[in-house]
Parts: C-alpha cells; sequence; structure tokens
C-alpha cells in the first residue's frame, strides 16, 4: 500500500515538475507543456467552490459567475497569448458545450415530468427507489435519472427527510449507478467514441457495480431503519404511482437517440467541423427550447421548476472546463513519462482521485490514452482502443470504474451532484457543506468501499 | 380605543381569509408584507434556508404589526430580481393566537413575486411544491 501510495503522490507531485514540450494524447497536435504555476487559477476556483457556501454565502451566491468567468479568462488568456494554442481551448470548448447540452437538455426534458409515489416511506421503499434510480441511469443518464427521481424521492420520505437520503441518492443515482454503459456518465461515453464496445462496460464493470451497490444499499438500510421519523396521523397511503408528463419523455427519447448522432458513431452524419459543437449539440438545444415551450405549466408549478441550477452548473462547469486544462495537459505528459510503471491499481487510484474534484470526462481519456501509450497504442485509433479494451481489459475497467464511482466523492464530482444539492435546498433539505459531504459521508462511506474493490479486483494485478 | 378596535376589525385579516380570498401581499426592494399576522418560523428563499430571524443584518427578519406581518430578506437587494418564473417564497408560519408548539397550526405558505409589487400567497400541500418542513 505505501509503495502504491507514495506513486500516487510521485505522479502528482511530478506535475509540479514539467517544462517540456509534448502531444496530447487526444489530438496528435504537438503543444507548448503549460506552467505549474498554472494550475493555480483551478485550485483556487476549487477551494472557493469548496469555501464560498460555507464562509461567504451570499458574496459567492452573487458573484460565483464573475469568479468563474475570471479565473477561466485567466487561463484562456494564457493560453492565448504565451503559448499560442488555441487548439486545447477549442477542443475544451467543445467539450464543455457537449457537456452542457446534454445536462440542460436532461434537466429541462425530466423537470416536465411529475412521479408521484404514494407509498409510506421505508428503509426497504427507498432502497428500492436507489436502486432502480442507479439502474435507468444507464438509460437516461446519472443526471435524467437524478432530475426525474429526486423529487418523488424527497416527497415519499418528507416526514423523516435526512441530509444521508439525498447524499446516499447522489451516491446511488447520480454517480455510482450509471457505470454500466456509455449513456451512463460522460467519460464511458467517450471511451465508446474512441472505439471500446458499446456493451463493454456491462460485461466488464457489472461485477463490480453490483457488490457494490448492494454494499452501498447494505450500509443505507441500517442507518435509514434507525430513523423513525415522525408519522402523521390520519395519513392514508393508496400504494399508486402516477405518472405525468408523457411529451417529456418522447423529448428524453430524443435526447437519448441524439447521443449516438456524431460522426464518430454514424458515417453519414456530417461534422460542423471547425464548429465547437455537432448536429448533437444542436438537437440537444432545440430540445431544451422545446420541451420547456411545451411542458405542462401546472407540472413546471409543481417542480418549481427555474434555470437556476442549470446556470449554476453552466457557469461554474465553465470556469472548472477552462481552468483544469493546463492540470491535464501536466497530467497527461507526466503519466506518458511513467506510465510504463503504472499499474491498474495506480491507474485507479489516480483517476479516482482527479475524478471526485475535477470533470471526470478529460481524465478518464488522459489515464486511458496513458494506459494505451504504455503498449505502444493511440487512443485516436479506434480499432487500437477495441483491441486494447480486449487485451488489457484490467486497465480499462481500473480507469472507468475510478472515473464514475469517485464523481460521488463530492458535490463537484460529477455535474448532477451540484443539482441535486441546489434542489434540496430550495425544498428547504439543509445540506452539508463541501468539506461536511466530505468528512461525514464520503470519506467514511465511500472510500473503505473502493478500497476494497481495489483490495479485491485490482491489487497486485499488472 | 374605540378607534384601534374599529380599525382592527375592519382591516386585520385571518390566514384562512387571505387564502380563500385570493387576497394578496405585497413586495418594496427586499420588503414583504403579508396582510394577516404571524410567526415565521422557517424561510427559504433561493437555496437560503433561513431561521435565525434575530439579526437585522443578514439573513431575514420579521416584524408582526397590528394589520400586516413585514419581512426583511437582507441579503437580496430586490426580491423580484432574484424569485422569478416558477420560483417562490416558501415559509412556514403560525397564525398569531394559537399555539406555536402544536405542529398542526405550522402552515407552509408559498410566494410568488408579481409585477406591479403584488405578491401571490397560496398554500403548499403535498400536491403543490415540494416544502419539507
Amino acid at each position: 500500500m505505501n509503495k502504491i501510495t507514495s506513486k500516487i503522490i510521485l505522479l502528482l507531485i511530478l506535475l509540479f515538475n514539467s517544462n517540456s514540450v509534448f502531444a496530447s494524447g487526444a489530438e496528435e497536435t504537438e503543444h507548448v507543456l503549460p506552467n505549474p504555476i498554472m494550475v493555480l487559477p483551478f485550485a483556487i476556483l476549487l477551494l472557493m467552490i469548496a469555501t464560498g457556501p460555507l464562509f461567504y454565502h451570499h458574496f459567492w451566491e452573487r458573484n460565483y459567475p464573475k469568479i468563474a468567468l475570471a479565473l477561466g479568462s485567466v487561463t484562456v488568456l494564457y493560453y492565448l497569448i504565451f503559448l499560442n494554442d488555441t487548439h486545447s481551448l477549442v477542443h475544451t470548448l467543445a467539450e464543455y458545450i457537449s457537456f452542457i447540452a446534454l445536462l440542460a437538455s436532461l434537466f429541462v426534458a425530466s423537470g416536465g415530468i411529475l412521479i408521484k409515489v404514494a407509498k409510506k416511506s421505508t428503509p426497504m421503499l427507498n432502497v428500492m427507489i436507489l436502486l432502480f434510480g442507479a439502474v435507468i441511469s444507464n438509460i437516461i443518464g446519472t443526471t435524467g435519472a437524478s432530475m426525474l427521481l429526486i423529487r418523488p424521492y424527497i416527497k415519499v420520505n418528507r416526514d423523516r427527510i435526512k441530509a444521508y437520503h439525498i447524499v446516499f441518492f447522489i451516491f446511488a443515482v447520480s454517480n455510482i449507478g450509471g457505470a454500466l454503459d456509455p449513456i451512463g456518465d460522460p467519460p464511458l461515453f467517450l471511451g465508446f467514441l474512441r472505439g471500446i464496445g458499446f456493451f463493454w462496460f456491462f460485461e466488464h464493470i457489472f461485477v463490480v457495480w453490483v457488490p457494490t451497490l448492494l454494499a452501498l444499499m447494505t450500509i443505507f438500510y441500517i442507518i435509514d431503519s434507525r430513523n423513525k421519523g415522525e408519522e402523521k396521523p390520519g395519513v392514508e397511503y393508496t400504494g399508486k404511482i402516477e405518472f405525468r408528463g408523457g411529451k417529456n419523455v418522447i423529448f428524453l427519447a430524443i435526447i437519448l437517440l441524439s447521443v449516438f448522432i456524431d460522426p464518430g458513431i454514424i458515417k453519414w452524419v456530417p461534422s460542423l467541423t471547425p464548429l465547437p459543437f455537432g448536429i448533437r449539440e444542436i438537437i440537444m438545444l432545440t430540445v431544451v427550447y422545446f420541451s420547456y415551450k411545451y411542458a405542462d405549466k401546472k407540472i413546471l408549478e409543481a417542480n418549481e421548476f427555474n434555470f437556476e441550477p442549470i446556470r449554476e452548473v453552466a457557469f461554474l462547469f465553465v470556469g472548472i472546463f477552462a481552468t483544469m486544462i493546463p492540470a491535464l495537459q501536466l497530467i497527461e505528459h507526466e503519466s506518458k513519462i511513467y506510465g510504463h510503471e503504472l499499474t491498474p491499481g495506480i491507474f485507479y487510484w489516480a483517476t479516482g482521485s482527479l475524478s471526485a474534484f475535477l470533470d471526470n470526462a478529460p481524465t478518464f481519456l488522459n489515464f486511458l490514452s496513458a494506459a494505451l501509450g504504455k503498449y505502444g497504442m493511440d487512443v485516436d485509433v479506434k480499432q487500437q482502443v477495441y483491441d486494447f479494451s480486449l487485451t488489457y481489459p484490467i486497465y480499462v475497467q481500473a480507469i472507468s470504474i475510478a472515473a464514475v464511482f469517485f464523481g460521488a466523492m463530492s458535490y463537484i464530482g460529477n455535474g448532477p451532484n451540484f443539482m441535486v444539492k441546489s434542489i434540496c435546498e430550495r425544498a428547504g433539505i439543509k445540506m452539508p457543506s463541501f468539506f461536511g459531504f466530505l468528512i461525514k459521508y464520503s470519506i467514511p462511506i465511500l472510500l473503505p468501499l473502493f478500497f476494497i474493490i481495489w483490495l479485491l479486483v485490482f491489487y497486485g494485478r499488472v | 380605543m374605540a378607534i384601534s378596535i374599529l380599525r382592527k376589525g375592519l382591516t386585520m385579516k385571518k390566514l384562512d381569509d387571505v387564502l380563500k380570498n385570493n387576497l394578496n401581499g405585497l413586495h418594496y426592494g427586499n420588503r414583504v408584507l403579508l396582510p394577516f399576522q404571524a410567526d415565521i418560523l422557517k424561510a427559504v428563499i433561493e437555496n437560503d434556508i433561513i431561521t435565525d430571524f434575530s439579526s437585522t443584518k443578514s439573513g431575514a427578519s420579521y416584524k408582526v404589526n397590528e394589520d400586516f406581518t413585514e419581512i426583511y430578506f437582507y441579503d437580496y437587494k430586490i426580491l423580484s430580481e432574484v424569485v422569478k418564473g416558477f420560483e417562490k417564497i416558501k415559509l412556514i408560519v403560525v397564525e398569531k393566537g394559537r399555539d406555536i408548539f402544536d405542529f398542526s397550526n405550522h402552515r407552509k405558505i408559498a410566494l410568488s413575486i408579481e409585477e406591479k409589487h403584488k405578491i401571490t400567497i397560496s398554500e403548499i400541500n403535498d400536491d403543490t411544491l415540494l416544502f419539507i418542513e
């Protein structure tokens, strides 16, 4: 363990010792390596996201868009003026547009759907809802599943709701659940675009997914069984499950189908290059407009629908995407140099620890590139990625599981985490702070689980 | 004294009357005026959950007047700029004169900020908004 820990620490420390020219794993374009000091805007932004709501709440509430844009601009100007590297910026802009188009469309479309569950809250019912959410997050994505189920889940538990209910929802539905196919979580989708088979993830992750979720649900069940709550006298439960907003289900289906409308998957789909978006993003943003325009206003009102949660994600992540460019490029550079020393276990912890706080999609891609590089393969060659996933599945498994599972470690680990938090606070539920989430929940609950996964699946593998 | 009683009788309204007759409240900047007397236990505005009404500088405070209740949200300059669309200010209130310790007297209400300083008041139930006490 000490050796592995020291290697991970070495990998992270090496980020601060880079000053050479390297080739990006995603593209063959030569980039000048950024100065390690340029990781600072990213560190400052993460620190402010962590401390803002805690220590200077209202300043943060009023100014987070300006702060995110200002810090993002520092990185953008550095790349434009000092590195003369527009390629990295355009590439990141394309990833951001793709990210926000998917998130916004799922958010708006699911906002027009209302599910009512007239059942009495019990630990077993909650486990069922969470497991159902984990399964459907592979069909409508972790964002779609989170937005669809968070309100009925709160309503079922309205008389006994505690912060841990929401935290386990974030763990199971907003993150870990979506590890079984490329629709579940963006990093897996990037892997699919690069050549990993659609069903590869199910075949190789299901064996880890099931015990992880069962262990998580057992912990949840024990905690929830101790919460007796207060039963309201005279409340009758019909046991019915009501579903309203059918036409928005059609919009959800359009979003899911549009995920595959990519020149890399379907040959006849035109590429809009040099524009930083494609047909897929246009469809998704069109769905945002129509699913809001034609949604049942009573449902929107009942969901207290507003654009603030997605606005918050859009602003914070524009800053995160921009400021993390240097960090990701430095990681990629170092992981290529030291790739031969990296075992699946190292890839697991390195991908996981970064995915807990960075966007997991580019983190996934960079470590996948490093793993391929170890065997002289190229992440840009689809056939090689496909062959690699079959020949050395343990690496892809380690990187995939870590990228998806560790997103549950913090509010900023995955897009839906923040949205769920925002919806719950608007419903009057006091949520843990950034550090409270880490200290009270993710470190004591998730980290031991992730450690066991490493011990059973990746320890000692080369 | 007689004038005061007469005035009370003419203007002070019960929460049920306000809800039944769709009587509106008012908003001016960060100030909300509700046409009934009530103690406020909890307020949710945007992501802010306010239960401490003791400060007159941050969060919120309220004052029960003879004919109305007024609330000041100190962290928001103009409420109409932040509470928009389908969003509402949510309150848990106990009408003046009712037993505050009896949970059945805790009423959940939603305030919609409208144009021309008007506030629409509606009761929250499980079929409408999601609001946890």
